[in-house]
């Protein structure tokens, strides 16, 4: 959507941002290590645009995006939003911000208030951040139902008497209601009925041409990512493992884990499936509270080299607007990032 | 794929109903099929469209009331599941017929190690003693890849990853060498790495055992690369019934049709928009007197609201309830 556009302004800027969960034990509660559910991870969100965070369940990445937002204190690392340094600020200060940046929740089930009705529940921002009227804020909550394609008729009902996807476009009304730049979804699309998800995923689309909305949209599924994402960030164990144009990423990924994830997305044509060239990692992902030393990819790497096993590879530009973590990539190995570049291009051409 | 084979389960005019509060669902609407030795069946559909229940129903596994079981035979080996005595079906449960739950993690027993769990069947239906269902349990174990199998028998479910368990729900299925394996969206809690390595496994297993499966899933990927044959359910009603490459190329019911054209896919062409199915599933509070798909569909006409669309053959092994006929030569329209 951006491509085109000559000058970019960052909106979301993300530093070295940790979240470290601590594990206790004993009866003092005494803390014997960490979860490291975010490990250090940066990236820019420009305006306007769409970026993609995917991963596996327990990767971090519903994590990554409620740090973002400040629904967690980070353990360390920098959040700017706007240029505003957010990661340490003070809850009070806070509260003038949220208005910019909200959220829409994976589960509509369980994320409404079922005593609430659909009028309250999306007029509840307009109470707590605006000064408007009764008159004027029902006239907002009637703009916002018809922005997300809910009938006004139903203001007065509760959440039970709708479909899911219906309730997510309540959620969606909500985090709209108080002009957002910056949204976060939150698997949006996870909990529904694939001909519904479509339906969402168009709304949303809809709404950010309108509204001029920024996303960082999180899922598991790859293949709506695709389709809704400018840029796309896959994260692997609580780091970021590779981060590129959407196009890029897809047609030639860098890192071995990207590839093997990719390939696992069964193809909806049977001859292709037949003659698809699989990728099947063995094991499974290690636990985030006891990491493997070196990448945290070597455990199940199909390229692992020695080296992956004792450093930790760091998160560099390898190409222009192309991030990886992979030693294939590092400078002193400049001929083997070659070679697997040609090979991956190579795997994916067989692939398809 | 054997064709023209007998088939080893034959289904016929299958209705469910479900009695609540607020009146009878009408789950399940006159659902015939079968399946034939040593083929995989995918049954494809969103949540509500009655595939889960259709096959609960047939091996008795839904509490009654409230589900009631109205209607239609269901032969297995020549006996009516439907009709023979709780104690004959109890055999043929786990025993004949293996099951494979959508969620590894609430179907396993937590207080039961897994060895435990595997040899259960083994003792009840095949009779072994221990020293032999320990045995059998360690090879099983070993069969769906899982390593070091042998000390793994004495582990409680917590201690298996999410994938690791669908291997044990899978082992436990397979224990009493069934002929057919119905499982239950067995891929849809995992991530896609994890069913990756599954689906291989299913197809290592085939090649293997030679079992039938029924595989039911709303995922149209992971049909179109394990699947021989397809039925697409909606409404509690099977709307069209293909094999597999040819549902995949000449969809002909129109919500399988859009149903194809919703998904975007990770390869190929990257679709500007995404093709929507506008409305919402039916509600099932009656029989269906009409096609309950009339209300989404761009192409109904006014026969659609007065009649309910009967199956009809299109082509080999091929057939849609659906009164509509795509012109000839826009088969990808």
């Amino acid at each position: 959507m951006l491509d085109t556009a000559p000058v970019r302004r960052k909106l979301v800027e993300v530093q070295g941002l940790r979240m470290y969960f601590p594990i206790t034990a004993g009866l003092l509660r005494r803390k014997v290590g960490d979860v490291k559910a975010v490990d250090n991870v940066s990236f820019d969100i420009y305006e306007g645009e769409t970026l993609g965070l995917v991963g596996e369940s327990g990767c971090g990445k519903s994590t990554c995006g409620r740090v973002i937002l400040r629904l967690y204190d980070p353990t360390g690392g920098s959040i700017r939003i706007e240029g505003r340094e957010i990661a340490d600020a003070a809850q009070s200060d806070l509260r003038d911000i949220r208005p910019t940046m909200q959220m829409v929740f994976q589960d509509p089930q369980a994320s409404l208030n079922p005593r609430m009705t659909v009028a309250a529940i999306i007029g509840e921002p307009l109470d707590e951040h605006t000064t408007l009227s009764k008159a004027e804020k029902l006239a907002r909550i009637y703009e916002l139902m018809d922005a997300v394609g809910l009938n006004r008729n139903y203001a007065n009902r509760y959440p039970h008497e709708f479909s899911g996807g219906q309730r997510q476009r309540i959620g969606i009304a909500r985090a709209l209601a108080l002009n957002p730049k910056f949204v976060v979804c939150d698997e949006p699309i996870a909990a529904l009925d694939v001909s519904i998800q479509a339906q969402v995923v168009n709304l949303l689309e809809e709404l950010q041409d309108r509204l001029g909305l920024t996303y960082l949209f999180i899922s598991h599924d790859l293949s709506m990512v695709r389709h809704i994402a400018d840029r796309v960030a896959v994260m692997y164990l609580g780091k970021i493992v590779e981060l590129a144009p959407r196009d890029d990423l897809y047609l030639r990924p860098l890192h071995p884990y990207t590839q093997a994830l990719l390939s696992a997305v069964p193809e909806p044509d049977p001859e292709l499936e037949t003659q698809r060239r699989r990728i099947i990692l063995k094991g499974d992902v290690p636990s985030p509270a006891n990491p493997p030393k070196g990448c945290n990819f070597c455990t199940r790497c199909p390229k692992v080299m020695d080296i992956c096993r004792t450093v930790d590879p760091a998160f560099r530009e390898v190409e222009p607007g192309r991030f990886t973590a992979c030693h294939l990539f590092s400078q002193s190995n400049e001929t083997a990032g070659q070679t697997a570049a040609a090979e991956a291009r190579q795997s994916i051409q067989q692939g398809v | 794929m054997p064709d023209g084979a007998s088939p080893v389960l034959d289904v016929k005019g299958l209705k469910t109903v479900f009695r609540t509060r607020g009146g009878e669902v009408h789950a399940v609407n006159s659902v015939s099929f079968d399946l034939k030795p040593g083929e995989l069946l995918g049954v494809v559909g969103e949540s509500g469209s009655g595939k889960s229940v259709t096959m609960m129903s047939l091996i008795g596994l839904l509490p009654s009331p409230p589900a009631d079981v109205r209607a239609g035979e269901v032969l297995f080996g020549g006996t009516d599941l439907l009709r023979c005595p709780e104690e004959q079906l109890r055999a043929v449960r786990g025993g004949e017929i293996g099951f494979i739950f959508q969620d590894p993690m609430t179907s396993l027993n937590p207080v039961f190690t897994v060895g435990f769990q595997i040899m259960e069947p083994l003792r009840k239906h095949m009779g072994m003693d221990k020293a032999a269902a320990r045995q059998r349990a360690q090879e099983l174990l070993k069969l769906v890849g899982i390593p070091d199998a042998r000390r793994r028998l004495d582990d409680y479910p917590h201690q298996f990853s999410g994938g690791m368990r669908q291997r044990v729900m899978i082992a436990i299925a397979l224990a009493c060498d069934p002929k057919v394996l119905i499982a239950d969206e067995p891929t849809t809690a995992l991530d896609v790495t994890i069913q990756a390595q599954i689906l291989e496994l299913v197809r290592e297993l085939r090649r293997k055992l030679g079992m039938a499966i029924v595989w039911i899933t709303h995922d149209l990927g992971v049909i179109a690369g394990i699947a021989d044959r397809v039925i697409v359910m909606y409404g509690g009603q099977i709307v069209e019934q293909a094999p597999v490459n040819e549902l995949f190329h000449r969809p002909r019911h129109p919500y399988t049709r859009a149903l194809l054209k919703t998904i975007p896919s990770v390869r190929g062409q990257r679709e500007a928009k995404l093709n929507v199915i506008e409305g919402q599933p039916p509600i099932l509070v009656a029989a269906p007197s009409a096609c309950s798909f009339r209300a989404r569909c761009p192409h109904a006409f006014d026969r659609c609201a007065r009649e309910n669309p009967a199956r009809r053959p299109v082509g080999p092994g091929h057939d849609v309830a659906c009164f509509w006929d795509p012109a000839p030569g826009a088969a990808d329209a």
